[in-house]
């Protein structure tokens, strides 16, 4: 301990004055220190804490008696300045400490409490408009569009409402035949048809390419079907053709099968059946192992293990000739299936009509 | 058409050992779908559902030849010969054929003296087991035999036709008939009749007469079998609105030379099961015999389109059994006989058969070798690449336009292309539909199927309007939809092909929701869906469209704008009137826009072009001017941008106010204006001066004030 000066009395005035001031905060010092600030609310910890600082500003500012002391340095007489420049920096590092200590212990308190009060609940969604959807039948189609384009395939389209020649005649179908009548064609009052097929865009294709072409048609086609969870009297289905010197049955049913892996995964195997279309021959119906039990029998496949699709065949030489394509030189194959049925397939859907009822609650679930 | 076979019936015609199940695998193989099978007693019945190409399967016969080509083993002739036989059919009867156009076949025979009674038990098992009715045992008889043959048959109670004689001719126009299912029914002068010497007698091909019909009483009885023709039948079968499995058969084409078989095996079982005797042999119209095509097949031919391997002498078999008999081969100089050899003939001629009109060109033949020899053999190839694939014009376009409504919260809906003809007249129509002032461009159905629904629809707003009903009704209040698709007007000369136009319609209705969360952020107005529509343009890349107040139709006055498409009106948009609302039941305002989307993807794209980066910092001054709240932002901006001031360089809105400290009737508008020079920073008396010149000329134009 240094010695007693002359000036004594001064430094003891500060001391007290400072302490009789801080005499307020000792209780955040010490033992209980701890449980003392645990007790604060936080507006009473912020007051606290700029009255730490305003304390401050007053016991160790410019203008505070510690200041004042300091300056006193020079001025004491030359024996006792060392010794009272050493009590008045202790003083100082003392009132220092305390204070410094206080205001962390208050304001590690309060940083606390912000921390707390601003705490977010992170499972709360997220601030973004509800989002539209497209509708299930557009991303299949987009699906499919994407696999054959990617294999060589034009996506083309043609009118709706048709004449006799693109819906019948040029695709070999009898005069006679059921498709025509009124009972399973729409017809206009001018007697044009509703396409009962997508197959009209065969004719328009080969009428405006000339083969090699590859060529699929997507769109609606209208059959005379009452509504029911089945049918629909309105639907999409997909048609795709093939010309080429060459081509046979092996590379229809190629073709198909590399379509459906693609969509299905490469496990999927197809198989044809064999069937009638006036527009093919041979014709063929094409089924695929089921994408959900992969052939084994499921409630999907009715146990068969296989999924029925479509139709397809050797582009017949009526049609071929129908369109100036001479079936001696090129042939031909052509398949098609149904949107709405891959649809039904790929999403589970029990009742056809819900694709048109545009059911808010139905169109949601699709993304 | 289903067709039920029974499986103890196919045995007896076949031999086949083939169980039920396995023949509905091996004959769904070769193209006969087999639907069901299902027990009946001690037998079992396939259900095929049989193609139009094949009414010779509508019998068991037909199926017979299939089993035997599949499974081995020839078809099994049943009993022809009848028990007793005395005299000539022209003896007892005569017939007369008038209208050999609709009949090119006629043939009658006679059994005389049976005993009409209910049918043995075998028979009524056999004819319950495949569905059909037993009614006596000449009736059964000759439904027996079409579905054993697939030859129609109809028998007469002799004694009950005039003259007892029979006379094959049109009707004569409102000559009438009561028929079996004894309905009276009026003929026209196109409907083929068999009659007797006084009157039509029966529906020919399709339904007999009530009065000359097989009764108790009955003792002598007339077996008619006939070929008329198909396209008769049908006119008369759709005529009449009566189908029946006579006509069904008749439709589709029996086969020609099948009439004096069925009238052997008739009068077999008749004289079997019901007495009498038969005559000796039937009368026969048949003036112009019909020549069974001959069909040309090169063996290379089976693999160059379907790829399978097939031997001649397989496919020679395959053909033979189904009934396709080789006319004769040619190639190497060999003979017929030879065809079958090794190194044998590459190419032959086959007789098309009487029941298979079919099998016309070599692809039939390939067909028919093809199913038999196995699909199942066909293996995968794909065809070498040699072209690109293309998407159809503008999928980009339409892609992009789809995600941007998605994004504004739109769903994407589809509705059927035809509506209902109570909303003609509802909507304004896109401005490409309209024919000619004053006349109807409607595209309408003769044959709808959805009640009142005719109309191939000029506007996809009808249907989607519905779909918001529907959500309403199943308490969805918060809708938005959109949908591309097509709408349709009726050629520009009558008789010209429908036109097409893609449209794409908005429909938007409650309030706007966030992803996540219940409750709404507001009431969705206008300008939600002028700002999708605007995000749907922007996405597209579509350059110069504007927007104009307008008025239409179904638009409320006032709230209605019209899209205009390098000056061209390309559609409108706006909140639903009243009284169009009012049709829907609707209580909230509904907005609905429609666009003409074949001219928006036709649309020039903006194309971009880098403007250098501003070398110096612009300044921004507000202005707010309280004005009538009739002029328009578009007229402002307008009025600034004109004055042509170099240093400005943007006109956009910060915000509208209407309601306190404003004036009814008026409106604040906020804009803001940015300066810039090029080539200096302009200083702050520069540009309050620009900005005074601004508000003065609005000031003076619109009578507005600058609210300080
Ligand atoms: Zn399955």
């Amino acid at each position: 301990m240094s010695s007693e000066v002359r000036e004594q009395p001064q430094i003891e005035a500060v001391r007290e004055a400072f302490e009789q001031e801080f005499g307020r905060f000792a209780r955040f010092r010490g033992a209980e220190a701890s449980a003392g600030v645990d007790a604060l609310k936080s507006s009473e910890a912020e007051t606290l804490l700029r009255e730490v600082g305003d304390l401050r500003t007053r016991h160790t500012g410019k203008k505070s008696a510690l200041a004042n002391l300091k300056k006193m340095i020079g001025r004491v007489a030359p024996e006792e300045r060392a010794a009272f420049g050493q009590q008045a920096q202790q003083l100082e590092a003392a009132i220092i400490e305390s204070l410094e200590e206080v205001e962390s212990l208050i304001g590690n308190h309060v940083a606390r409490l912000r921390v707390e009060r601003e705490l977010l609940d992170v499972t709360l969604p997220g601030r973004r408009p509800r989002r539209g959807h497209q509708h299930p039948i557009t991303l299949v189609r987009q699906r499919i569009e994407d696999i054959f384009v990617a294999m060589g395939y034009t996506v083309e389209d043609g009118p709706e409402i048709e004449t006799d020649f693109y819906n019948f005649d040029a695709l070999n179908i009898p005069r006679a035949h059921p498709a025509r009548s009124p009972q399973d064609t729409f017809y206009t009052s001018e007697g044009f048809a509703l396409r009962s097929q997508t197959s009209t865009v065969q004719i328009h294709a080969m009428q405006r390419r000339k083969p090699p072409l590859r060529v699929i048609a997507p769109g609606k086609v209208f059959r005379r079907d009452t509504p029911d969870a089945t049918h629909n009297p309105m639907f999409f289905q997909l048609e795709g053709l093939l010309v080429d010197r060459g081509i046979t049955m092996g590379h229809l049913k190629g073709t198909v099968t590399e379509f459906l892996r693609r969509l299905y995964g490469p496990q999927t195997r197809t198989r044809f059946r064999p069937s009638y279309f006036p527009f093919t021959e041979p014709s063929a119906e094409f089924d695929f192992s089921c994408f959900k039990c992969n052939g084994a029998g499921c409630r999907l496949c009715k146990g068969s293990g296989w999924i029925e699709l479509g139709g397809s065949g050797m582009v017949h030489p009526n049609v071929l000739r129908a369109v100036d394509i001479d079936p001696q030189e090129f042939s031909g194959f052509a398949f098609g299936f149904g949107i709405d049925r891959m649809c039904m397939l790929n999403f589970g859907l029990d009742d056809i009509r819900l694709l048109f009822e545009n059911d808010v609650r139905f169109l949601e679930q699709f993304n | 058409m289903l067709m039920n076979i029974s499986y103890n019936w196919l045995r007896e015609l076949t031999g086949a050992r083939l169980t039920a199940g396995e023949l509905r695998e091996r004959l769904t193989t070769a193209g006969l779908e087999v639907e069901a099978v299902h027990e009946a007693g001690d037998d079992f019945v396939l259900e095929i559902a049989v193609s139009s190409n094949r009414p010779d399967l509508l019998s068991h016969l037909g199926v017979a030849r299939e089993v035997c080509t599949l499974a081995g083993g020839e078809v099994r002739w049943p009993e022809m010969r009848a028990a007793r036989e005395e005299g000539r059919t022209e003896s007892f009867t005569s017939v007369e054929v008038e209208a050999a156009d609709l009949c090119p076949r006629f043939t009658a025979r006679v059994v005389r003296g049976v005993r009409i009674a209910p049918s043995p038990a075998w028979l009524v098992a056999r004819l319950q087991a495949i569905g059909q009715r037993p009614i006596n045992n000449v009736a059964d008889i000759t439904n027996y035999v079409m579905l054993e043959l697939g030859q129609p048959l109809h028998a007469f109670d002799l004694e009950k036709l005039n003259e007892r004689r029979l006379v094959i001719r049109r009707a004569r126009a409102g000559e009438r008939l009561t028929t079996l299912d004894g309905v009276e029914r009026e003929l026209d002068a196109e409907m083929l009749v068999i009659a007797d010497a006084a009157r039509a007698v029966a529906i020919a091909g399709v339904m007999g007469g009530a009065e000359t019909e097989i009764s108790g009483a009955t003792e002598d009885v007339l077996i008619e079998a006939a070929h008329f023709a198909p396209a008769s039948v049908r006119r008369t079968s759709r005529a009449l609105g009566l189908q029946t499995e006579a006509s069904d058969r008749f439709e589709r084409g029996i086969d020609y030379e099948g009439q004096l078989r069925a009238q052997a095996r008739a009068a077999a079982l008749i004289t079997e099961l019901a007495g009498g005797t038969a005559t000796t042999d039937a009368i026969d119209v048949y003036p112009q015999p019909l020549t069974p095509p001959l069909v040309p097949l090169r063996f290379a031919r089976v693999r160059e389109l379907t790829s399978l391997d097939v031997p001649p002498e397989d496919s020679i078999r395959i053909l033979g059994a189904l009934g396709i008999e080789l006319a004769g081969a040619n190639g190497a100089g060999r003979s017929a006989a030879d065809a079958g050899g090794q190194g044998a003939a590459s190419e032959a001629t086959f007789v098309s058969p009487s029941w298979r009109a079919d099998i016309r060109i070599e692809e039939d033949l390939v067909e028919e070798v093809g199913r038999h020899f196995g699909y199942d053999k066909v293996s995968d190839t794909l065809p070498a690449a040699n072209v690109a694939g293309e998407y159809g014009a503008h999928e980009g376009r339409r892609r992009e336009a789809r995600r941007a409504l998605n994004a504004c919260g739109f769903d994407e809906a589809l509705t059927y292309s035809f509506i209902d003809t109570a909303h003609d007249e509802q909507f304004e129509l896109l401005p490409g539909l309209v024919r000619r002032a004053g006349e109807s461009s409607l595209v309408t159905l003769n044959n709808p199927i959805i009640e009142g629904a005719a109309r191939m629809r000029p506007t996809l707003l009808a249907a989607l309007l519905e779909s918001a009903r529907h959500n309403f009704n199943h308490g969805t209040r918060d809708v938005r939809l959109f949908e591309l698709g097509r709408v349709f007007a009726a050629g520009v000369e009558a008789g010209d092909q429908p036109r097409e136009t893609e449209a794409c319609a908005l429909v938007a209705t409650g309030v706007a929701t966030e992803e996540g969360h219940a409750g709404a952020s507001r009431e969705l107005d206008f300008y939600d869906l002028k700002g999708a529509l605007e995000a749907a343009l922007a996405a597209m890349n579509v350059s110069s469209v504007e927007f104009a107040a307008t008025s239409a139709r179904h638009l409320r006055e006032g709230q209605a704008a019209q899209i205009l498409l390098a000056g061209n009106a390309a559609g409108v948009l706006g909140r639903l009137a009243d009284d169009v609302a009012a049709v829907y039941k609707f209580k909230q305002p509904i907005y609905v826009a429609e666009v003409d989307f074949t001219s928006l993807l036709a649309a020039g794209e903006t194309s971009v072009r880098y403007a250098p980066l501003a070398r110096f910092p612009g300044v921004v001054r507000d202005a707010s001017l309280v004005a009538d709240r009739r002029v328009t932002f578009a007229e402002m901006r307008r009025a600034v941008l004109e004055l042509n001031l170099e240093q400005v360089r943007r006109v956009t809105l910060v915000y509208v106010y209407e309601g306190e400290r404003v004036p009814e009737g008026q409106r604040s508008m906020t804009l803001r204006i940015e300066y810039r020079a090029d080539d200096r920073t302009l200083r702050d008396q520069e540009v309050d001066e620009l900005h005074g010149r601004i508000v003065n000329t609005l000031e003076e134009k619109f009578g507005a004030q600058l609210k300080r």
